[in-house]
C-alpha cells in the first residue's frame, strides 16, 4: 500500500510519515499544494493524507482537481478548523473523511484503513483469503491461525494482493504500490519477494498468470 | 388634533403648515375681492342715481305762477310703476319764515308716498348722499341736490331701494365664497397629494430598512430621491462595515485557532512512542488546549454574528450537506438519512456557519449513536422555527439530558466540551434566543429539537 502525504509543517509531516509507515505503508511526501496535486496525479497510491491549509494551491483546490481528473482513491483531508463548514467544504470536494488537527496518531491510521478497507469493497479490518489472514490493524498475516513472520517489503507484497483478491496485479503495478517514489525501483525484486512469499504460504495461493502478473487464488 | 402627534410627524407638520396658509389666503382674498365688488356696485348705483338726478335738473323749470315744473320726465319705465324702488321727488325750499312744501312734484312710482330727507340743505349744486326709510318700511339710498332758480328754491332728490344694490352683491358674495372654498378643497387635496407622495420615499425607505431587520436583505436595496439618498447610503456602509468587522474578527479567530492547532497536532504526536508521566501529561494538556480552544472559538464566533442584522440562512441546504458528510463519513454503517421535505423554505436569522456548528453537532451525534436510521424535520412554528433530528440509538436517560446540556451554561467555571458538542449547540442556540430540547425519539433513540429564530 503507497500512501500520499500532503502536509506543509515539515515536523507534523515527519510524523505522518513515521507514523504511516509504522504500520508497514509506503510513503511520499509532499510539502505544497502543487507538488502534492502533481503526484496524486501522475503516481498510483492506495490513499492519500492532505492538509487543507497548503502553501501555493489550497487542500480544497487540489482534492477539486484530482476529482475533476477522474481520480477515484480515498482521500483523508486533515482540517486546523474545526468547523463544519470546512467539513462540509472538505466532504463535497470529494474528500472521504476528515481529521481535525489536532488529532492522534492512531486514530488517523484507524481511519486511512478503514478508507483502503472501503476501497477496495472490503468490510472488516481482518482481510482472509482461503487458509490466510491479515489483520490490518496490527499488519499481522497468520495461516490457520499461526503468525507469519514477513519482511517489511514481504508485508507489502501480501497486503497488496490481499486488498485486491482475485483480481491479475503486474508486476508493475506491485512495483508501483510498494516503493516510494524516489526508491532505485527494480521489479525483478517483486520475483524475489513472490518466491519468498511461496515458500512461507500453503503453495498454490498465488498464481502466476504468464505474461500478465499474480493472483491470489481465492477458491483455495 | 393631538399637539403631540402634529410635532412628531413630519407628515403632519407639513400638512398643518399648508392648510394654515390656504385657510388664511382664501379668507383673505374673500374678504378682499367682496369689499372691491361693493366699492364698485356702490360706485355705479350712485352714479345711476346721480345721472337720473341730472336729466332731472336738466328737465327742471318755473312756469309763469313759479311753480317747478319738469318738462320732459325721466324716461326710466321703473319711475311710473307704483313702489318700483326707483323714486323722485321735488319738495320746494320755502324763504325762512315759510313752512316747507313737501314733494311738489313726484315720480307717478311714489304714488301717494313722500320722501323724507334730513333737514341739512345742500349747498347750490353740492349733492348729498342719504340712508332713509321709504315706502312700506324699505331702506332707500338717496341722492339730492338744491336747484335755486330766481329766488325760488327746490330740493331735488333720486331714491332707490338699497335692496337693488345690495342683491347682487349678496349674490356675488355668495358665489364667491362657493368658488373660493372649491379651491380650497382642491389646494388641500393637492396639499395632501403632495405630502404623501412626497414623503412615499421615506415609506419605502421604513420598508428596506424593515427587510434589513428581518433578514431579507443584507443592505437597503432601491433608489431613493436625492434628499435622502446619501441616508441610505451612509447606512448601507454601516452596515457594509459591521459586517466586515465581523468577518474581520471571524477570519483572525480562525487563523489563530489554525496557527494553534498545527503545533498541537505535533505536539501531541512527538510522546506516541512514549509511555511515561510526560508523555501523558502532554496528551491530557494537549487535549485540554483543543478544547479550550473549540469551546472559546466558537462562542467567540457566534457571539459576534449574533449582533449583525440582515443575515438569513435556508435551513434545508445547510441539513443536506451536512448529511452528505456523514453519509460519506459513515459510509460503512449503512445509515439511512431521512430528510423530510420542508416545505415552506424556512430560514434562520442568523449565520450559515453558526446554523452549520448547531446543526452539525446534534447531526453528528445522532449519526454517531444510531443504530441504522436517522429522521430530520424541519417544521415552523410562529416565528421560530424547530429542527428535530431522531436517532434510533440507545437515547439518553431523563436524568442525563439536562446535565448534558447544562455543562456548556457557565463555560467560565466548566471544563467545556462533553465530548457529545451538545453544550456548544446549547449555547449557541440560547445566544440566538432559542433553545436546544432532548426527548425520547419515536424512533427509540435520542430527539434533539433546536429552536431558532426564523426569517
Amino acid at each position: 500500500m503507497r500512501i500520499l502525504v500532503v502536509e506543509d509543517e515539515p515536523t507534523l509531516a515527519t510524523q505522518l510519515v513515521e507514523g504511516i509507515q509504522s504500520v508497514g505503508y509506503v510513503v511520499d511526501v509532499a510539502h505544497n499544494g502543487v507538488d502534492g496535486h502533481f503526484m496524486g496525479e501522475t503516481e498510483p497510491y492506495d490513499a492519500i493524507v492532505l492538509d487543507i491549509g497548503l502553501p501555493q494551491m489550497d487542500g480544497i483546490t487540489v482534492l477539486k482537481k484530482w476529482r475533476a481528473a477522474g481520480r477515484t482513491l480515498p482521500v483523508l483531508i486533515l482540517t486546523a478548523r474545526d468547523t463544519w463548514r470546512e467539513k462540509v467544504a472538505g466532504i463535497d470536494a470529494g474528500a472521504d473523511d476528515y481529521l481535525t488537527k489536532p488529532f492522534h496518531m492512531e486514530e488517523l491510521l484507524a481511519r486511512l484503513r478503514a478508507l483502503i478497507r472501503r476501497a477496495g469493497g472490503q468490510a472488516s479490518t481482518e482481510l482472509v483469503c482461503g487458509p490466510l489472514t491479515l489483520d490490518t490493524r496490527s499488519s499481522r498475516a497468520s495461516v490457520d491461525g499461526t503468525a507469519l513472520t514477513l519482511t517489511s517489503h514481504e508485508y507489502r507484497v501480501l497486503a497488496y494482493l490481499m486488498h485486491h483478491p482475485g483480481e491479475i496485479v503486474s508486476r508493475a503495478e506491485l512495483t508501483e504500490h510498494i516503493y516510494a517514489q524516489d526508491f532505485d525501483r527494480d521489479s525483478n525484486t517483486v520475483e524475489v519477494f513472490i518466491a519468498r512469499l511461496r515458500k512461507k504460504l500453503p503453495p498454490g495461493l498465488i498464481e502466476t498468470v504468464r505474461g500478465l502478473g499474480y493472483r491470489l487464488n481465492k477458491a483455495q | 388634533m393631538n399637539f403631540a402627534l402634529l410635532r412628531n410627524s413630519l407628515r403632519m407638520r407639513l400638512l398643518a403648515g399648508t392648510l394654515v396658509w390656504i385657510v388664511i389666503s382664501i379668507l383673505v382674498a374673500g374678504w378682499g375681492l367682496g369689499q372691491l365688488f361693493h366699492q364698485h356696485v356702490e360706485a355705479q348705483f350712485d352714479a345711476e342715481l346721480k345721472n337720473h338726478l341730472d336729466q332731472l335738473t336738466a328737465q327742471l323749470i318755473l312756469d309763469e305762477q313759479n311753480q317747478a315744473k319738469v318738462r320732459l320726465l325721466p324716461s326710466d319705465p321703473r319711475l311710473n310703476k307704483p313702489l318700483s324702488g326707483l323714486y323722485w321727488q321735488i319738495d320746494r325750499i320755502p324763504a325762512a319764515d315759510e313752512q316747507p312744501v313737501k314733494a311738489v312734484l313726484r315720480s307717478r312710482s311714489l304714488w301717494d308716498e313722500t320722501l323724507t330727507v334730513p333737514a341739512d340743505t345742500p349747498a347750490d349744486g353740492e349733492i348729498h348722499q342719504h340712508r332713509i326709510v321709504g315706502p312700506q318700511g324699505v331702506a332707500l339710498r338717496v341722492v339730492e341736490r338744491t336747484v335755486t332758480i330766481d329766488t325760488h328754491s327746490l330740493r331735488l332728490m333720486v331714491a332707490a331701494n338699497e335692496s337693488l344694490m345690495t342683491e347682487p352683491i349678496e349674490d356675488f358674495k355668495g358665489h364667491l365664497w362657493m368658488a373660493l372654498g372649491i379651491l380650497g378643497m382642491g389646494l388641500t387635496l393637492a396639499a395632501l397629494m403632495q405630502v404623501f407622495v412626497g414623503l412615499a420615499p421615506l415609506r419605502s425607505m421604513q420598508n428596506a430598512l424593515g427587510r434589513v431587520r428581518h433578514g431579507d436583505a443584507r443592505n437597503m436595496e432601491g433608489t431613493f430621491p436625492n434628499e435622502i439618498m446619501p441616508l441610505v447610503n451612509e447606512f448601507n456602509t454601516v452596515l457594509a462595515q459591521n459586517a466586515e468587522v465581523v468577518e474581520r474578527a471571524r477570519t483572525q479567530a480562525g487563523n489563530l485557532a489554525h496557527a494553534l492547532k498545527t503545533p498541537l497536532s505535533v505536539l501531541a504526536n512527538a510522546p506516541e512512542k512514549r509511555d511515561d508521566d510526560l508523555a501523558r501529561l502532554v496528551a491530557s494538556q494537549v487535549d485540554a488546549v483543543r478544547k479550550q480552544v473549540d469551546y472559546h472559538l466558537s462562542r467567540a464566533q457566534a457571539a459576534a454574528s449574533v449582533q449583525v442584522p440582515g443575515i438569513r440562512t435556508a435551513v434545508e441546504p445547510v441539513i443536506h450537506g451536512l448529511v452528505r458528510v456523514m453519509q460519506r463519513v459513515h459510509a460503512d454503517r449503512q445509515l439511512e438519512f431521512v430528510v423530510h421535505p420542508d416545505q415552506a423554505n424556512l430560514a434562520f436569522r442568523g449565520e450559515e456557519q453558526d446554523l452549520q456548528e448547531m446543526l452539525g453537532n446534534l447531526i453528528d451525534n445522532a449519526s454517531k449513536w444510531a443504530r441504522s436510521r436517522i429522521e430530520i424535520q424541519v417544521s415552523d412554528g410562529s416565528g421560530r422555527l424547530r429542527v428535530s433530528i431522531d436517532d434510533d440509538g440507545k437515547g439518553i436517560a431523563v436524568a442525563e439530558r439536562d446535565h448534558v446540556i447544562k455543562r456548556g451554561v457557565r463555560a467560565d467555571e466548566q471544563v467545556p466540551g462533553t465530548g457529545l458538542g451538545l453544550a456548544i449547540t446549547a449555547d449557541l442556540a440560547r445566544m440566538y434566543g432559542g433553545d436546544l430540547v432532548l426527548a425520547k425519539s419515536y424512533l427509540g433513540g435520542l430527539q434533539a429539537s433546536l429552536i431558532l429564530p426564523a426569517v
